[in-house]
């Protein structure tokens, strides 16, 4: 394979492992700002303590999962410097809002959060939680914003053979932001729905003591694929007639990896909706769980929506190509320019590097859910300093 | 309006430098400074709170390299491909291990992630210059080790502290050693002047640090040490006149990204501020 192989090859291997972490991250921060919310409101100890179990979660995926991030911010310098130097004027404000606004005070107010657990008051310390939620949606909102810019690009004059912005309002208003923008969010929220789903399926199988918490934990995660599945369809659904105005052929011609991905979406989508509305009367007197092999499903189900994640986005960006910025650089032409060898280096060493990390995500979340909700004082991460 | 994007660049390269150069020292030294598992978890804890927000400034300088100089960002990062990688791989390792360090076996990945880091970033600033990258590479390990073991001089107490003022005292002549050599042996640059202000303003420093250790001004000589590491950074990227307005965006993109950045700042500051402020008063 020659250099812009091997580049193409490590750009959607170390997306693909970055995706899985953003999706468990924004999935669950979502769900822990809700239950610590409700432990605020309600001063019931099960709310906390799900905070507490959810939270370790939560917190693990997205040490692992910042660590991807950084590599991701590097490459497009790195590989890809024929993007930085014909469209960053345009490419990069996008990007650059990202890392300000989102990513640094998101890692911040994360900080805060973990490090002020039982040192500031409840309510300040709810407030971060939320604080972190919303910097991860705007991180994702930011980033959606500059993809769609690759795959339609706007707001932009071509002057000197670089790309200018002329106009920042359009990179937000592109037709290919905002539905996809909300497609990803909603698919976040589904991952977050069966991951909760699952492991507390999980803990019944192996008949868990803890009836309440997990009962309250395998509601909150069926309920909330349920509600978030249909929209996640309709607004999959609503993309095509977007997508066949300014990006003609792409679903037409679709084949290989992005048509099976586009596939495989649609199919696992459709499921997870159908069997979230089947679940959902069994809720009552706990027929799901007395019934047995519903849970069983429940656990075998916790891939699904990631691979339907994947399979989505490898449709979108391989539907682009030849194009890097749709219709005006191709991405043969964007290679920066680093020998094969070097190009070998960085593939062999990030990809050998991500999969560790998310053997390890993999087996610390494992085990965490293995252990289940424990009383002793464990701190949420082991960057909390003893008491 | 230029000016103001180079001075943002500035600060945060400085901000990462200055504050992950402690968290890298730490990295390195916590395994001598505490004797058995309970120590060293002890020594490691002080650095932990800071750590997400001490990270994230290089992540926030890349993001301002990207959007404001975008013909830099992709020029100076594929110009030290392979020097880049082997920082980005380091990173990782150090990352994920500090973070969920649980079992011993995890400080294999955060020394080992320290260390090319710390000496990755030196092979790097060596190459800009024309200097001697390994010169460079045992130069930054030990402008960090010695940044690392004052910032525990000042977070520790007892017969910790005293090892880590030992530390830091060894470390002091030979990170003034690796200034004068860097100096001495480095190529032809543009200018200059910027590499004889910044080595003169870190010997003055490492000058500072010396009685301020033994004043048990802890704090002063953390801020000594923290200056030094911001130091070489600004002064190779200055003397090697690397960030020319000819690499920046044109004026629109800065425009928009101007108010953003005004409005995050503060908040970042403030934020971090108290987490400082925090550890203080539980300390």
């Amino acid at each position: 394979m020659d250099a812009l192989g091997l580049a193409r090859l490590q750009f959607a291997v170390t997306t693909s492992f970055h995706f899985l972490f953003v999706l468990l991250t924004l999935g669950l921060v979502t769900v822990v700002a809700v239950m610590q919310t409700r432990a605020a409101l309600t001063d019931k100890p099960v709310h906390a303590r799900m905070t507490r179990f959810w939270g370790r979660l939560y917190v693990v995926n997205y040490a692992l999962g910042i660590a991807t991030g950084i590599v991701m911010e590097f490459q497009f310098g790195l590989n890809w410097s024929g993007l930085s130097h014909y469209a960053g004027d345009v490419f990069g404000a996008p990007l650059a809002v990202e890392t300000l606004v989102a990513f640094f005070l998101e890692s911040t107010f994360l900080g805060l959060w973990i490090f002020g657990w039982d040192r500031l008051g409840k309510w300040v310390h709810l407030a971060l939680i939320w604080l972190v939620a919303l910097t991860a949606y705007a991180s994702a909102f930011w980033i959606m914003v500059a993809n769609a810019f690759l795959q339609h690009p706007v707001g932009h004059e071509e002057r000197d053979g670089v790309l200018r912005l002329v106009d920042f309002p359009a990179l937000v208003a592109n037709p290919l932001f905002g539905l996809a923008f909300l497609h990803v969010l909603l698919a976040a929220l589904t991952v977050g729905g069966v991951f909760l789903t699952g492991v507390s399926a999980y803990h019944f199988i192996k008949r868990t003591a803890e009836v309440d918490f997990f009962r309250r934990s395998l509601r909150t995660g069926v309920v909330l694929t349920a509600i978030v599945t249909p929209f996640l369809i309709g607004v999959g659904f609503g993309q095509f007639p977007i997508i066949g105005e300014f990006q003609p052929g792409k679903t037409e011609d679709v084949s290989g990896a992005g048509g099976a991905g586009l596939g495989f979406m649609i199919q696992i989508g459709l499921v997870l909706f159908l069997v979230s509305w089947l679940t959902v009367p069994l809720l009552f007197r706990d027929w799901v769980v007395r019934m047995r092999f519903p849970l069983y499903l429940m656990v075998i189900g916790i891939p699904l929506p990631f691979i339907a994640a994947i399979g989505g986005w490898l449709f979108r960006e391989l539907g682009r190509q030849p194009w890097l910025v749709y219709g005006l650089l191709r991405t043969e032409d964007a290679l920066s320019d680093v020998s094969r060898e070097g190009m070998l280096f960085s593939f062999i060493a990030f990809t050998a590097v991500f999969a560790v990390l998310a053997i390890a995500d993999w087996i610390l979340i494992a085990r965490l859910v293995r252990r289940g909700p424990v009383d002793a004082p464990a701190p949420v991460s082991p960057l909390v300093p003893a008491l | 309006m230029e000016g103001l994007w180079v001075a943002l660049l500035g600060l945060l390269t400085a901000g990462y430098f200055a504050l992950a150069g402690f968290d890298y020292g730490v990295g390195l030294l916590f395994r001598f400074v505490g004797r058995d598992e309970a120590e060293r978890t002890g020594v490691i804890r002080t650095m932990t709170p800071f750590f997400l927000g001490n990270e994230v400034w290089l992540v926030a300088a890349v993001g301002v390299l990207f959007g404001a100089f975008p013909r830099l960002e992709g020029e100076l990062l594929s110009a030290h491909h392979g020097s880049f990688v082997t920082i980005l791989v380091g990173l990782v390792m150090f990352t994920a291990a500090v973070q969920l360090r649980s079992h011993p076996l995890w400080d294999v990945p955060l020394v080992a992630g320290a260390l090319i880091v710390a000496a990755g970033w030196g092979v790097l600033l060596g190459n800009v210059l024309g200097g001697p990258p390994f010169l460079w590479a045992a130069g930054l390990v030990t402008m960090f080790l010695l940044h690392g073991a004052v910032f525990l001089t000042w977070r520790l107490h007892g017969p910790l502290r005293s090892r880590a003022v030992l530390l830091a005292r060894v470390l002091i002549a030979p990170s003034a050693a690796f200034v004068v050599a860097a100096v001495l042996l480095s190529g032809p640059v543009q200018a200059p002047t910027y590499g004889w202000a910044g080595a003169t303003l870190v010997l003055f420093l490492l000058g500072g640090t010396w009685p301020a250790l033994r004043r048990r001004l802890y704090l002063l000589a953390f801020l000594c040490t923290a200056t030094t590491c911001a130091v070489p950074a600004l002064a190779v990227f200055g003397a090697q006149a690397v960030v020319t307005t000819e690499t920046m965006s044109h004026a629109p993109t800065l425009e928009a990204l101007t108010w953003p950045a005004l409005a995050v700042l503060p908040l970042v500051l403030v934020f971090q501020w108290t987490t400082w402020w925090m550890s203080r008063a539980t300390r």
